[in-house]
């Protein structure tokens, strides 16, 4: 009984992780107008920057801009950004972790 | 010498093309914004999401103009730059202060933006400057590229006219009287690039004699009008009266009985629109042929060889520009 | 083909309304920076180097009626003009006289001050025709009202030492007899929250060139010099009374404008277009690297900036790296006048016999091999010629070449 309610919370908390993560990838395609890209395409796991969406500095900036205006969350120094942005399942949980709006 | 071998424009006309030549298109609303060719048939996907209208135009216009030659020098005029991303960093900071601006605005919000963006492009390091200033930006870019190619073998320049023009700031500069007065030719955009050398190619549309420049406040300026053998001079009339008047009275005295010709009425009024005074020149010595929908009245002749036209320009009667274009065709 | 003359400069900066001022600050290696006094910004941690004048003293100053419309850039723009043609004497000289003029945010301070009325109203509708680069130009010209030829440069912070640049072609081609070129740029709203987007700007004072670099501190100003041909300067001063001490400033040896084509802010980690920019120059007046003495660095306390400009420095100079300093951290960034304010300081030190210090520096730069002037030293120094870089965004990158007017 006890282990299939956590499973339930875990599978829960995937879904609702799953969500806002296909949310945030349209909100950075938005952003970026990325044309063209759509939430799918965009590997979970892959790095934002470099390879795949073959993003730059100027970017990461916009999506420090936008991760302040919709979460709330300040990003003084934009080197911690790049911690957040080796993929956009890191990037999500960290939001998910650290939002005040 | 230097020789004009190729241009290119994105307009209120059919665009990168000279077809516009045989039917022009004509407009009676005061604010027109350019014909865009399809961006997507020229720009990849990561090329065009960061840039603007004035950016996308200028990369293509380039492009086109070059082909694959790469020039000396990047020489661009724009009056305004890239107002539509300053608009909207200056609206967006007026409105909801000093915080959360967005960064690509600013970044393509300078007028250069412009010139190096098409430097990264056709990768280009040498030589690159950007003039802006009003309603002569373009002549002072081009008398640039002819001081730096003039007497010089092998030497070409691209010469670029951008300035793009947004519904809040027509509706700004109408208010200033520079645009959308009665009678008064519509407001427009101006995307050209011309690709200058020292060497005569087949593909040479005309000669660039001379560029002269004058500023007259303070001081009359005095042109010596002997020097100039010209069979036709490009002025640009606008349909309003203050600008229209220092045109005829001029021409009168410097040129009588020289037939005036005009090409705002195609283009719009805008900042770099004498760019389209010297492409429109250039078409009528290449071809041989002064259409009539360019002509002030009539009854000019066909008959004779067209072998130089002046285009002449003045903005607010302060800045007068001569540019002395000749056949090359001997 | 002739020779570059510097017959006259005019300087107005945070260190300094005029040329004397601002030799006194640099002699006592005092910086201009300062809390942000009289910018209307809500942005007050960043540190700043203002022109510490209101408009209405520069107005007043000018002798311009109190309703007169006009910007803070145009301000500094003609006084700083003014200074250049009368140390040159040529007011109302009767000849072809050119201004050349970088600027990029031209009327913005007053655009940014109205804005919202703009969209509403016509109350201030004068100052939506001041808001162009080219307005900013026709004001200054306008106000000394002799000049023939007018040109407004937009490079960004290379904009004033690319209308140096172009001031010499035109002497060069003949196209003008007297050039007076530089430029002039006011701290605004816009490019300070701007740089504040791409997060460059330091709240600390700009440490160019130090390890702990973190970013830049914007400053504002104008400079202008006023050029002519040897031959046409020998003749006109001919002329003039010996009392008036007409006097050659400085030779523009070389110059030479290149583009890095990298990114649209960033310069390119090697300094392709900073190395290239100076070799160029030099090429242009016929010297060599090892015939520097000073190079006034662009040096704007960027991480990005000070290690690529210091990368293109070691590759160009290699084992034998002149004394280098940035004045950036006397000024603050003036941006599009920083070519004409550094072309002054440069002309400034190499007639007084000094090499302005770095201000603020204390840690060396592991990457390079050089650190910057740090000493402030005026026994001994004879600078023959002297490297001014100016790079602006966008890779436009310009280095200007000064040499001493003695040199045979």
């Amino acid at each position: 009984m006890w282990k299939n309610a956590a499973d339930y919370s875990i599978n829960k908390y995937y879904i609702k992780m799953d969500n806002f993560i296909t949310q945030l990838k349209q909100e950075i395609i938005d952003v970026l107008n990325l044309e063209d890209v759509k939430p799918e395409d965009i590997d979970n796991n892959a790095p934002l920057f470099g390879e795949g969406l073959g993003l730059d500095s100027i970017d990461a900036l916009e999506i420090i801009v936008l991760m302040e205006k919709n979460y709330g969350i300040k990003v003084k120094d934009p080197a911690q950004g790049k911690e957040l942005f080796q993929s956009i399942k890191r990037l999500a949980e960290y939001i998910a972790e650290n939002r005040t709006k | 010498m230097v020789y004009i071998n190729a241009i290119r424009q994105i307009s209120a006309q059919k665009p990168l093309t000279d077809e516009w030549f045989d039917s022009p298109i004509y407009y009676n609303e005061p604010y027109i914004r350019a014909i865009d060719p399809d961006f997507k048939q020229y720009l990849a996907p990561n090329e065009s999401r960061r840039t603007g209208k004035i950016l996308k135009r200028a990369l293509i216009t380039s492009r086109e103009a070059c082909k694959d030659t790469v020039p000396e020098a990047i020489i661009t005029g724009t009056g305004l730059g890239c107002i539509e991303n300053t608009e909207i960093f200056l609206d967006s900071m007026s409105r909801y202060g000093e915080e959360l601006l967005p960064p690509t605005q600013f970044m393509q919000s300078t007028h250069n933006t412009v010139s190096s963006l098409v430097a990264i492009d056709i990768k280009c390091n040498s030589y690159n400057i950007t003039f802006a200033h009003k309603g002569i930006s373009f002549e002072c870019a081009l008398q640039n590229a002819f001081i730096i190619s003039n007497k010089k073998h092998n030497v070409t320049v691209l010469v670029g006219a951008h300035d793009e023009m947004t519904p809040v700031y027509f509706n700004l500069l109408k208010r200033t009287g520079y645009l959308g007065n009665t009678n008064q030719v519509f407001a427009g955009e101006a995307a050209v690039s011309m690709l200058l050398s020292t060497k005569k190619e087949n593909s040479s549309m005309c000669r660039i004699d001379n560029i002269e420049k004058y500023y007259s406040t303070g001081r009359n300026f005095h042109l010596d009008s002997s020097d100039y053998k010209i069979d036709a001079v490009m002025t640009g009339i606008n349909g309003t009266e203050d600008n229209d008047r220092v045109y005829y009275e001029n021409c009168n005295r410097w040129f009588p009985g020289v037939p005036m010709l005009r090409y705002k009425h195609l283009f719009g009024e805008s900042y770099t629109a004498p760019a389209f005074g010297v492409y429109t020149s250039a078409i009528c010595l290449a071809k041989q042929l002064i259409p009539e929908f360019i002509k002030l009245h009539s009854k000019v002749n066909n008959t004779k060889p067209i072998n130089s036209i002046l285009c002449y320009n003045h903005f607010e009667n302060k800045n007068h520009t001569f540019i002395l274009l000749s056949t090359c065709y001997e | 083909m002739d020779k570059i003359v510097i017959s006259g400069m005019g300087i107005i900066s945070a260190i300094g309304n005029n040329c004397m001022e601002t030799l006194d600050a640099l002699k006592a290696s005092k910086s201009g920076i300062d809390t942000i006094h009289y910018l209307n910004t809500s942005h007050t941690e960043f540190p700043v180097g203002e022109v510490k004048l209101t408009n209405e003293e520069m107005i007043s100053m000018l002798g311009l009626t109190a309703s007169s419309v006009s910007t803070r850039t145009s301000l500094m723009g003609m006084i700083a003009v003014r200074e250049a043609i009368e140390t040159a004497g040529i007011y109302n000289i009767n000849q072809r006289c050119s201004i050349i003029s970088g600027t990029t945010v031209g009327g913005m301070d007053k655009s940014e001050q109205y804005y919202l009325e703009f969209l509403e109203n016509d109350l201030h509708k004068e100052y939506i025709k001041t808001h162009d680069c080219g307005a900013c130009t026709e004001m200054i010209a306008d106000y000394f009202g002799f000049f023939s030829q007018v040109d407004t440069i937009s490079t960004a912070c290379s904009s004033a030492a690319n209308a140096i640049l172009l001031g010499a072609k035109f002497l060069q081609s003949g196209k003008t007899d007297v050039a007076v070129a530089g430029g002039a740029e006011c701290i605004t709203r816009f490019h300070l929250n701007g740089f504040n987007t791409l997060r460059i700007l330091d709240c600390q004072h700009c440490r160019p060139f130090d390890n702990t670099r973190a970013g830049l501190n914007l400053g504002e100003g104008a400079a202008y010099i006023v050029m002519e041909t040897e031959k046409h300067f020998l003749e006109r001063t001919a002329l003039t009374p010996p009392e008036s001490q007409r006097k050659i400033y400085a030779y523009l040896s070389g110059a030479a404008n290149t583009c890095d084509a990298f990114h649209q802010t960033a310069s390119s980690p090697d300094g392709k277009g900073a190395y290239m920019a100076m070799k160029n120059a030099l090429h242009n007046a016929g010297l060599h690297p090892s015939n520097v003495d000073y190079i006034n660095a662009h040096g704007t306390g960027t991480a990005n900036n000070d290690l690529s400009e210091g990368y293109a420095i070691e590759k160009l100079f290699g084992n034998n790296i002149p004394p280098v300093s940035s004045t950036k951290a006397f000024t603050g960034h003036t941006t599009s006048a920083a070519g004409g304010i550094e072309a002054v300081i440069s002309i400034l030190s190499m007639n007084n016999s000094l090499i302005p210090v770095n201000l603020n520096f204390k840690e060396k730069m592991p990457e390079l091999s050089f650190k910057p002037v740090t000493e402030y030293s005026s026994n001994d120094i004879h600078l023959e010629h002297v490297l001014s870089n100016s790079f602006g965004f966008g890779g436009n990158d310009t280095t200007l070449i000064f040499s001493h007017h003695k040199r045979s």
